[in-house]
């Protein structure tokens, strides 16, 4: 490992990354509020990305900033179609909360 | 298995016999196509053709008889389905005899149906039906090999259920024609298990191969003759397979005539006689045939004396005279079963057609307790048929003496006593049945303005007698009918034969023993310490004896001062099993019919529905449960989702952390 | 090439084509169906040794787009083209459009089995020839539910189909296969699997007992022309599989399993003849026959005899041909008298004496009746099975010949015998167009039946090698 590409250790950046993750899962799974859970799973895809480039420094590969982009852009695409869902959910029913959709209820 | 062919038969190229085999189809097609434009030409137009048919018999009669070099008669090849089925045409001696019958009788039953049929609705496809069944027939006689014998023996079949059932809208007459095909397909496959035993071992279905490969056949020899007789039994009429031909008689009397007692019900006798190689190679098939036929020929002579429809009297008297036949040529008389065929076509061509004279002047009446003193009014056919009854009975001079004595003395002959005393027995109950009829019907006072109930009718419309309204006359009453002669002349005719056929049989230097020289091998024969003048004597005996006890029940003096109240006590004194012909049709359907219909019944109500469907929805219902199952997961809650999504993640890692030791 | 394309392409287009034209207009609409069926016929009459190949897939196994005749195959085509063609002919139902566009698309459909030399083709159009019959029974059935329960039986076994045409094409390297005998045998591992998958797709499409019951429903549900089609060709599918795709490429497990294929074959053959002997309804007595009949061919072709396989062929031509003319016939009467029910129906044949007529040949065909075309097949079959051994088998297969008789005759005399129903004022005989439709097949069978000759000269050693032929 070189340590002079990176000041911090990585440890730090996986310990901050796995915090970041989990405080996403939590988001997700405790809050009732659709936009809180769109922003948590912002959460979990910005920690992959933390550890994607993290690592990418480590190892010297650009591949990792690759990704990066890709979950960028994935994450744009999922937060569009998440809110467009939000906002017609909201034209409906005037209040939003994902405990009260269960349409898929089998 | 590489072998050469043998052809029975002249090859050559005989046009005369496709001619023979091909008109009357082509007359059936002409009838069948052109009905409703031939009209009543329709009738002469067949008869025409099958007169056709019977010169042109007549003139290959040379070459049927030819010989040359061991073959014997004219044969033609067909062509071939497939290797081995080779088909063609034979006319040796034995086909020339029965296609002298088929369409010499044939002819003169056809000119009768002019008349007996005039009037019809159907007329002119009665006449296809019965050239149909001419050409059917000769199919079956003329073919040169076992294969082409079934296409015949089905097709004759076929000819028979459409004309027995050709009044269809009558029920009964449906239902017999129904029996009858039925009976006649277990025949076939009778037939068709001998030719796939005949097939496996001889490679061919050709009499030639089959006859010069007798050896071949090993221990399937039995079978393959069982599988043969079982055919013969039904097409005609061997107990227990009998029961189809009483019921026949619903159809027109003509077809009565023809097809059920002087062509298609030989063809047993036919089919023994032609394979007379397999057969007197099978001593136990011998004596199976030869015992099968004493049963028949003693139980229809028995059933016959207790019949009140003429009809049925001639028809069980019909099926104990070929048992004669089928006895004769099982025990190895095949000259005298063949011969008791050809003058058994005659007279009992002759009874029918004299009985569907009465019929036909009665209006349908067919129940002979409602005739009586017919002689003055018909004097005709009270003559017609009493010539038939006295050569049926075989007294000397009369046809039947010949071939019926020659049949019983050679079962003694060939070693079979029991049958010759069997066929003496019956010989006195046929001339007591055929004299009961004569004399009921002819004597006294005509009975028909009498009360059925006084005559011991119990149910009219179900005594055998047809429905009051038969579809055949009456509808086209202003139409001009066919005269009187065009029924009469045939029956005159056929009076000749009757009477004098068996003159040809006389003698051992008589040109008959000269044509069956060529076609069978005398069989073995046994001492008989009997002479063949004494069986005769014997015979002679017992059908007196017969004649006397009909005369003193039914033409003595006090019989006929009290007709009508004797008729009464016979009919109604009749004991059970007789009036039930043995219970040989309740036997059929407990034994067949009902387990048939109850198997079918289980079958499609129960297993079909229950368990085969019963399984399927078994495992049908097996995944709805299991869908039940996963819809529980299924909450439609997004975090409910997730924590399971969190929750197999965490198991995963688990593993990973644990079970491979990170 | 041509013709092939003919064959299996000109009706599918042409049937897609026909909804394009205006729904309304019947005549139009039959007549172009008329036309395209009669082309195809008439294709099917010039096809001999052509063959068709395009390239399609090199991995995991080589397959190729490859139609070409066989001795079996041609004959059950120009069968197909032949009952199509007198179907659309006969068909008269509402919304006509769409039904022969229906009709032309299941020929095409089942032209593609009949014709293809790949597996994964088969296959393909295996699966394809469901739709047609599929949509006609939604779209003109009685009950919705027979139409998913003909959907379900036949999917599992084209499930089961394609698996093993994987499986075979993985196993062997390429599914380019058929009529091709005596390839690289696939041992003993992998065979008996790959077959019994192929099986269970035969058996339930022909079919055999007990995978039966999805058929009476069928056939008594869908509308007449149609099942003459199905019940005539469809059902020899799975037949032709046993011959194309079991004996030639399979033939250890196909021997492996003799004893099972003739039970079941012996047991259809009594089953389906016992219940025809008590159905009240027409349509379902020629179903539970044709269980009957086909589970003989089954026999035959189990029994692995030249001549049986000669005669295996007759008996599947005749049974198209008497199946067709029976459910044509049928359709005609349930059109005028708006019943198949015995009970309700009777003396026909003194009004219809036409209708009557065509109908008692085909009962007698189906019965055996010598002289037409049922009776040599038979023969030849049973004569065949008796020959290669099976002495019981072919005992039990004469039962069947009798209770034909009854039940054919039940049939035919409960229909058109007896005294006169007159709860329908007149009685309209057969049309001009019905007799055109139904003449050609009755010739056809009275034609073989005398001389079934040019039925029997195919090549036995395309589907099976003569070392594996019982004597």
């Amino acid at each position: 490992m070189n340590s002079a590409l990176l000041p911090v250790s990585l440890m730090s950046y996986v310990g901050l990354s796995a915090v970041i993750f989990f405080i996403g899962v939590g988001g997700v799974l405790l809050r009732r509020n659709p936009l809180i859970i769109l922003m948590s799973i912002e959460l979990m895809w910005n920690s992959a990305n933390l550890l994607f480039l993290a690592f990418a420094r480590v190892w010297l590969n650009n591949a990792g900033h690759i990704f990066a982009f890709l979950v960028i852009t994935v994450a744009a695409a999922e937060a569009a179609i998440g809110l467009a869902i939000v906002v017609v959910v909201f034209r409906r029913t005037h209040h939003v909360d994902v405990d009260d959709v269960r349409l898929l209820k089998g | 298995m590489p072998f050469a062919h043998h052809v029975m038969g002249v090859e050559g190229a005989y046009p005369l016999l496709y001619a023979v085999w091909l008109l009357p189809f082509a007359g059936a097609v002409a009838c069948w196509a052109f009905g409703p434009q031939l009209r009543r030409l329709a009738g002469p137009l067949a008869s025409a053709v099958i007169g056709a048919a019977f010169a042109g018999t007549l003139l290959m009669w040379g070459f049927a008889t030819q010989s040359v070099g061991g073959a014997l008669g004219a044969h033609v090849s067909l062509g071939a389905w497939t290797r081995g089925f080779d088909f063609g045409l034979l006319m040796d001696p034995l086909a020339l005899i029965w296609c002298i019958i088929i369409t010499g009788v044939g002819f003169l039953i056809h000119v009768y149906s002019i008349g007996y049929m005039d009037g019809d609705r159907a007329y002119a496809r009665f006449f296809a039906y019965m050239n149909f069944f001419v050409f059917a027939m000769l199919t079956l006689v003329l073919s040169d090999n076992v294969v082409g014998l079934l296409v015949g023996w089905g097709l004759v079949g076929l000819a028979s259920y459409l004309l027995i059932g050709f009044w269809f809208e009558r029920p009964s007459a449906v239902a017999a024609a129904r029996k009858a095909f039925v009976i006649n397909v277990v025949g076939d496959v009778g037939m068709m298990f001998a030719i796939f035993a005949i097939y496996a071992h001889v490679g061919s279905i050709g009499y030639g191969d089959i006859f010069a490969n007798v050896p071949a056949l090993g221990g399937a020899l039995f079978l393959i003759c069982v599988g043969l007789f079982i055919g013969a039994a039904a097409k005609s009429a061997q107990v227990p397979l009998h029961t189809w031909l009483p019921d026949a008689m619903e159809g027109p009397t003509p077809v009565s005539a023809l097809i059920h007692a002087a062509t298609m019900v030989t063809a047993g006798v036919y089919l023994v006689a032609r394979f007379w190689p397999l057969f007197s190679s099978s001593p136990d098939a011998q004596e199976l045939v030869a015992t099968i036929g004493g049963i028949t020929a003693l139980l229809g002579a028995i059933l016959g004396t207790a019949q009140w429809d003429i009809k049925r009297i001639l028809a069980y008297s019909t099926m104990s005279q070929i048992g004669y036949m089928i006895m004769g040529v099982g025990v190895g008389a095949y000259e005298g079963g063949v011969s008791h065929f050809f003058t058994h076509a005659f007279f009992k061509a002759q009874l029918f057609l004299g009985s569907g004279l009465i019929i036909h002047a009665l209006h349908n009446e067919q129940d002979i307790r409602r005739m009586g003193g017919l002689r003055a009014r018909m004097p005709f056919a009270f003559w017609a048929m009493t010539l038939g009854v006295l050569a049926i009975c075989g007294i000397p001079g009369f046809s039947a003496f010949f071939s019926k004595d020659a049949i019983i003395y050679g079962a003694l002959r060939h070693g079979h006593p029991w049958l010759f005393w069997t066929g003496i027995v019956t010989a006195g109950i046929t001339a007591y049945y055929m004299f009961r009829m004569l004399f009921v019907t002819f004597l006294g006072e005509y009975r028909g303005d009498v009360d059925p109930s006084d005559l011991g009718i119990r149910h009219p419309e179900l005594a055998g007698t047809p429905l009051p309204a038969a579809p055949s006359h009456g509808e086209s009453a202003e139409e001009p009918h066919a005269p009187a002669w065009i029924m009469e002349a045939p029956v005159a005719i056929l009076m000749v034969p009757s009477v004098f056929a068996g003159w040809l049989l006389f003698g051992e230097r008589s040109p008959w023993h000269a044509f069956f020289a060529q076609q069978f091998r005398p069989e073995a024969t046994v001492a008989t310490g009997i002479p063949e003048l004494a069986a005769s004597a014997i015979v002679l005996v017992m059908v007196l004896a017969g004649i006397g006890i009909a005369y003193y029940r039914y033409a003595s003096k006090p019989a006929l001062e009290n007709a009508t109240g004797r008729l009464q006590q016979e009919s109604v004194h009749m004991p059970a099993a007789l009036s039930a012909a043995f219970y040989f049709d309740t036997a059929l359907d407990i034994l067949f019919v009902k387990p048939a219909q109850g198997l079918g019944t289980v079958f499609g109500r129960w297993v079909d529905p229950k368990v085969i469907d019963g399984a399927v929805r078994e495992i049908v219902l097996s995944c709805r449960w299991l869908g039940h199952l996963f819809r529980s997961f299924e909450t439609g809650l997004v975090r409910a989702y997730a924590l399971i999504v969190v929750f197999g993640a965490a198991c995963f890692l688990a593993y990973y952390a644990f079970a491979r030791g990170l | 090439m041509m013709v092939l394309l003919a064959l299996v392409v000109l009706p599918i287009a042409a049937g897609f084509a026909l909804y394009a034209l205006p729904r309304a207009d019947r005549t139009l609409a039959k007549g172009i169906a008329t036309g395209v069926a009669a082309v195809t016929f008439l294709a099917g009459i010039a096809l001999r040794d052509q063959s068709m190949s395009v390239r399609w897939l090199a991995r995991p196994f080589t397959a190729a787009f490859h139609f070409a005749d066989d001795g079996i195959g041609f004959w059950i085509a120009l069968l197909l083209a032949l009952c199509t063609l007198c179907a659309v002919l006969a068909a008269n139902v509402p919304r006509l459009r769409d039904f022969l566009a229906l009709m032309l698309l299941l020929e095409g459909a089942m032209m593609g089995v009949f014709l293809a030399r790949d597996l994964l083709v088969f296959a393909l159009f295996w699966d394809l020839m469901l739709v047609p019959v599929f949509l006609g029974l939604l779209g003109w059935g009685e009950h919705p539910s027979t139409a998913w329960r003909y959907l379900i039986y036949n999917f599992a076994g084209g499930l089961t189909l394609l698996l093993s045409t994987a499986a075979f094409g993985v196993a062997f390297g390429s599914t380019d296969v058929i009529g091709r005998s005596g390839l690289a045998h696939l041992g003993y591992i992998w065979g008996p699997w790959i077959f019994a998958g192929f099986a269970f797709a035969f058996l339930v499409k022909t079919p055999i007992w007990p995978l039966h019951t999805w058929m009476p429903p069928t056939y008594s549900d869908t509308p007449p022309p149609m099942v003459a089609v199905v019940s005539a060709v469809q059902s020899k599918a799975g037949l032709y599989g046993f011959i194309v795709v079991g004996m030639a490429l399979l033939p250890e497990a196909m021997h492996a399993a003799t004893y099972v294929m003739l039970w079941l074959g012996l047991i259809s053959l009594l089953y389906g003849g016992f219940v025809a002997l008590v159905q009240t309804d027409a349509k379902r007595i020629v179903a539970y026959s044709s269980l009957s009949h086909l589970g003989l061919i089954l026999v035959a072709i189990f029994s692995f005899n030249a001549l049986a396989l000669r005669g295996a062929l007759i008996y599947v031509i005749a049974h198209g041909l008497f199946n067709a003319v029976l459910f044509l016939v049928l359709g005609f009467i349930e059109e005028r008298e708006e019943t198949r029910s015995l009970p309700r129906l009777g003396g026909l044949a003194r009004a219809n004496p036409k209708i009557a007529g065509a109908f008692a040949i085909g009962a007698l065909a189906a019965l055996g009746l010598p002289g037409l075309i049922g009776f040599a097949g038979e023969l030849i079959m049973l004569t065949g099975i008796f020959s290669a051994g099976y002495f019981w088998p072919a005992l039990i297969a004469l039962v069947p010949i009798v209770l034909a008789a009854a039940y054919m005759l039940r049939l035919f005399q409960d229909i058109m015998q007896g005294p006169e129903i007159p709860d329908v004022p007149i009685r309209r005989d057969l049309t001009l167009i019905e007799g055109l439709a139904v003449a050609p097949l009755v010739l056809a069978m009275v034609f073989f039946g005398v001389n079934p000759h040019a039925l029997t000269t195919f090549d036995t050693t395309l589907y099976v090698s003569a070392s594996e032929l019982a004597p």
